[in-house]
């Protein structure tokens, strides 16, 4: 309590309890005594004028300072989140692009779908087909080898 | 971001100082606060640490080096004590690593030499004598030695609760320590200083 009465931080109603103390108290009046006289000898320790470029040297060591390696790594994801995420973007439309006509089947020729969906009984009917025009030409070579009279 | 502020405000059930509230905007990308944070807390952290460290160069080199961390721990930074218990907090950690590591260690030759980087010193009356300046100085020099001379967190408390004004309660969490231990660091800090300095009354 002496220490805040000397420093005079004390309450006004604590000041003058002490005060009415150290009436009565060569003890605690010395001690009082002495530590007022450190007191003033700290305040004539008169502080000395802060540089006037002390905020211009600070913030560029802000802009300059290296960041922990987990603020470099954040910081840097951060930083190029943006590009890195279009440049993704980019190339997975472009992939799905080239993909696609390997994804989207070709349509087959017209004819080789009828081929394929050919039955045995249309088969049959153009084999029977081929059969009669051999038969034909047949005929009509015969006809050509005759004699004339 | 006020919404943002008065969230974490009500979650930690405690009044926030006006410094917590700007910090908590620094955290929300608001550069102004933090230079209005620097504006009201260079000078005394400079002082502090000059008179921690009582060499000019070292301690404004000190001082630049907890607002750069006050700035780069933004993200991180949680309003759970004052702000300036955290900001000092960080300014004795420097202070007393740079007193480990002989960052001062020229300290001693230049209270025996006038320093020629230590910037002018002022006095208080505004037209003194040459007598008076030279028995300033050597009042001054002998506070600043008596200072020294305690150990460095005796030193730290009595800087703080000297200089700063700051409550035990509010030291102790500085020096991350109880508060009736700060009570035995003032009170054989003070011990010390009342026998250096009797002979100055």
């Amino acid at each position: 309590m002496l220490l805040e009465y000397t420093a005079g931080r004390l309450a006004p109603g604590e000041a003058a309890a002490l005060e009415a103390h150290l009436e009565s108290c060569a003890r605690c009046r010395e001690f009082a005594r002495s530590q007022k006289m450190v007191w003033q000898a700290l305040e004539a320790w008169e502080a000395e004028p802060v540089s006037l470029d002390f905020d211009r040297r600070l913030f560029a060591r802000i802009e300059q300072a290296p960041l922990s390696w987990w603020a470099r790594l954040t910081g840097q994801v951060m930083h190029h989140a943006v590009p890195v995420a279009a440049a993704a973007g980019v190339m997975i439309l472009a992939g799905l692009m080239l993909e696609r006509p390997a994804v989207t089947p070709v349509a087959p020729p017209q004819e080789s779908a009828q081929v394929e969906t050919l039955g045995p009984e249309q088969v049959q009917s153009a084999l029977d087909d081929m059969q009669m025009l051999r038969d034909f030409n047949h005929l009509v070579r015969a006809d050509s080898a005759e004699p004339r009279m | 971001m006020e919404k943002r502020v008065q969230r974490d405000m009500g979650a930690l059930a405690v009044t926030l100082d006006y410094d917590a509230e700007l910090m908590l905007r620094v955290k929300d990308g608001d550069g102004a606060s933090f230079g209005v944070l620097l504006e009201k807390h260079r000078t005394s952290v400079v002082h502090f640490l000059y008179r921690m460290v009582q060499n000019y160069a070292v301690a404004e080199e000190l001082a630049q080096e907890v607002f750069l961390r006050v700035y780069r721990s933004r993200e991180s930074y949680e309003a759970s004590a004052k702000f300036t218990t955290w900001l000092f907090r960080i300014a004795t950690h420097l202070a007393l690593n740079a007193l480990r590591d002989g960052k001062n260690e020229k300290f001693q030759e230049r209270l025996d030499d006038e320093s020629p980087d230590m910037p002018a010193r002022q006095v208080s009356d505004a037209r003194p004598t040459v007598e008076q300046k030279m028995v300033y100085q050597v009042r001054l020099d002998e506070v600043r030695r008596a200072v020294a001379t305690l150990p460095e967190k005796q030193r730290a408390a009595v800087l703080m609760h000297k200089y700063e004004e700051m409550e035990y309660s509010q030291i102790a969490k500085v020096l991350t320590c109880s508060e009736s231990a700060v009570k035995s660091l003032l009170f054989r800090a003070y011990e010390t200083l009342r026998a250096r300095l009797a002979h100055m009354a």
